[in-house]
């Protein structure tokens, strides 16, 4: 369940209305911007934000701000009020806001809300079911429609929502508890339901939490204290007991692992079996290898050398470095990976993604994305750091992810043999544009290096090597660090 | 002792074979359903979807057989899924020898679900036999089975708490990759080859 703190505006400023009466106001803030970059701060991940002179007037009055807002924070937000015609749905969702809710407009023409699902989709379009004494309101909650909510609820499903926004106006601003009776009969008509109204506590939050509602509203009670958004974006955590990988990489060249260092001075640091095998015992996660010179020659090479090392080891294991067709992943399947590492070729031919992840599944296709800092963005870089791209590498990412990558092993070649740490910066912009898991790669130099690549980033796994080949830290002692940071590990 | 790895041509079996190998235990590849009867243990792996599973093995013959088998048989990640009535990826009918569906996570966690991950033991099997409880094992899936308690021996946590081991009469699954999961993913395969 998502906690989304609430930025009511009027007149400019950020004020919440006690049971929607526009005169039983109070402003918090006189700068609504602000207090979104707090939110954001303070870990939300998403905004709900409604322009109540909008709402009461029938079009859009603090539009420009909300878009200001939109541009100055980088999670998602959903903005409502006043959104009554095409173009003012357009203006806001083809400019980076994520959904936008329609109330009084949806109540009187289901065809305009047919037609905003078939132009954006259906999970953009958010219809606020606002009721006061069971029947439906309108025009900010001014004017009583005398219809039943559950009714409407039925309507609305029936013309293709998915989302609504459920508000008892009687209980907002009120402090007390939720219209929990309502959101439940919402709830079992199989909608996704945004609750708002009356949240004072966390037990209320746990409450709609166990009982399936997609997100919170929190206004009053935040900007009163009442809750911490830090208590409850901790009280909706979803449970798991999903642990951080540590990923020890072998790269090898002519058969022998190697330690890079910005992918030049390479040094021979050991046999890739008998290093695999330690590893393995060693408590790795699971094990990269890349053959970094890989060229027709020594193709059988490395297929015997998966084989040998697979028989080894029964941790997963992801072997990468040259691929170029579907045979090459099948043979190197074949021979005992797990996952396959693609770099270069999803970059010339993104299809070949979409291909094998069609013929193997998304799971083990893993996708290289070795990026490089260009001014305010990042590049990607393909024939082992070698050649420039101009492709963005966060919509690198993002298209990878839609061609069915199952996994993304971010390098930052600015980082890469430093030792200076992993590349927080990219790492968050690639996880906040993605939903599938994402290694962390180059820079690690010490322990404090990965607790901090885990603390402040949601990477699932960090990868290394030297760091690891040097005997500079065992990988247990490593897990031992992380798991006094309160990092779940497998020791 | 025969140990029968299924091949049906949808999963990659290397990885099942080279564990099975490390422990000792010999072990055909079969492709023929007839060939079964041979055995007396069966391992059902799986990778990929349900829906060009269910048809390969219905394809191949093993969809028949697999239901009526009496010796102890082992169903890994989609072959765990296999086992259910029904599959909600791609809208599949499966094996039905344990009753339930197998459904999408719906979470805000990354799905797939891939990673190391506890596994409570909630009831003794001899499958589980001198594994700690809360021991480790390594996932990747995005569904899930939802079945009947008295079927669930292990579960893990993730955005809700799912079904990782089941078993019912001599079938049983196991929603990991034992083959992949370390020191007690080995165990649980020795245990299965002992049964």
């Amino acid at each position: 369940m998502k906690i989304l703190p609430a930025i009511d505006i009027l007149d400019g400023k950020c004020v919440r209305l006690v049971k929607g009466e526009f005169d039983n106001k109070k402003v918090y803030s006189s700068d609504p911007l602000a207090v979104a970059k707090k939110f954001e701060q303070q870990g939300a991940k998403m905004l709900h934000v409604v322009d109540l002179d909008a709402a009461k007037i029938g079009k859009p009055v603090n539009q420009k701000l909300i878009l200001n807002i939109v541009k100055a924070v980088s999670i998602p937000i959903e903005v409502g009020g006043g959104i009554r015609d095409i173009e003012t749905a357009r203006t806001y969702l083809n400019n980076g806001v994520q959904k936008i809710v329609i109330g009084t407009r949806a109540i009187d023409d289901v065809a305009f809300l047919s037609s905003l699902i078939q132009e954006f989709g259906n999970n953009r379009i958010v219809v606020a079911v606002e009721t006061r004494e069971g029947k439906i309101t309108k025009n900010g909650w001014q004017e009583n429609t005398g219809k039943n909510y559950l009714e409407f609820a039925k309507e609305l499903k029936a013309s293709g929502v998915v989302e609504i926004l459920f508000t008892d106006v009687d209980k907002d601003g009120t402090l007390t508890e939720p219209n929990f009776e309502a959101i439940k009969k919402l709830l079992s008509l199989d909608l996704k339901v945004i609750a708002s109204g009356g949240i004072s506590d966390l037990a209320s939050i746990k409450k709609l939490n166990n009982m399936g509602a997609s997100a919170v509203i929190l206004g009053k009670a935040l900007y009163e204290n009442k809750i911490l958004l830090k208590d409850a974006l901790k009280e909706t955590a979803p449970i798991s007991n999903l642990t951080k990988r540590i990923i020890p990489c072998l790269d090898v060249k002519d058969g022998r692992v190697v330690k890079g260092v910005n992918f030049k001075n390479l040094v021979d640091a050991g046999d890739p079996v008998a290093l695999g095998k330690f590893y393995s015992e060693g408590g790795a996660d699971e094990l990269v290898f890349l053959d970094i010179t890989a060229t027709l020659d020594n193709r059988k090479t490395l297929r015997n050398l998966v084989e040998r090392i697979a028989k080894e080891i029964n941790i997963p294991f992801t072997v990468g470095g040259g691929i170029k067709s579907i045979s090459d992943i099948r043979e190197l399947l074949t021979a005992g990976a797990d996952k396959i590492s693609i770099g270069s070729i999803a970059v010339k031919n993104p299809n070949f993604v979409s291909e094998a992840s069609k013929y193997f599944g998304s799971q083990c296709i893993v996708i290289s994305v070795d990026a490089k800092k260009k001014d305010s963005s990042w590049e990607i870089y393909i024939n082992g750091g070698k050649d420039a791209t101009e492709v963005d590498a966060i919509l690198f990412a993002k298209e990878m992810e839609r061609l069915g990558a199952g996994e993304l092993l971010v390098n930052s070649l600015d980082r890469d043999g430093t030792k200076k740490g992993f590349d927080i910066d990219l790492l968050n912009k690639i996880c906040d544009a993605v939903n599938i898991p994402v290694i962390a790669s180059s820079g690690a130099g010490s322990a404090e290096d990965f607790v901090k690549v885990f603390n402040d980033t949601n990477v699932d796994a960090a990868l290394a090597a030297s760091i690891f080949h040097n005997g500079n830290i065992s990988i247990h002692d490593l897990k031992e660090v992380l798991q006094e940071n309160n990092l779940q590990v497998r020791l | 002792m025969k140990i029968a790895i299924i091949d049906y041509g949808a999963s990659n079996l290397q990885s099942v074979a080279n564990a099975l190998t490390s422990l000792g235990r010999s072990f055909q590849i079969i492709s023929d359903p007839k060939k079964l009867t041979d055995f007396d243990k069966v391992i059902l792996p799986g990778v990929g979807a349900a829906g060009s599973a269910m048809e390969k093995l219905k394809e191949s013959g093993f969809a028949k057989i697999l239901p009526k088998l009496k010796v102890p048989t082992l169903g890994v990640c989609l072959g765990l899924q296999l086992f259910a009535d029904f599959s909600s990826e791609g809208n599949t009918k499966c094996l039905s020898i344990v009753s339930g569906e197998v459904k999408k996570f719906k979470t805000e966690l990354k799905v797939p679900h891939m990673g190391w991950n506890k596994v409570e033991l909630i009831k003794e099997s001899s499958l589980t036999s001198g594994i700690p409880n809360n021991s480790f094992f390594y996932f990747v899936h995005s569904y899930y089975l939802e079945t009947e308690d008295k079927f669930v021996i292990g579960k893990t946590a993730y955005g809700i708490n799912f079904p990782a081991i089941i078993q019912k009469d001599n079938f049983y699954a196991v929603q990991f990759h034992p083959e992949k999961s370390g020191e007690w993913g080995l165990k649980l395969l020795a245990n299965f080859c002992d049964l």
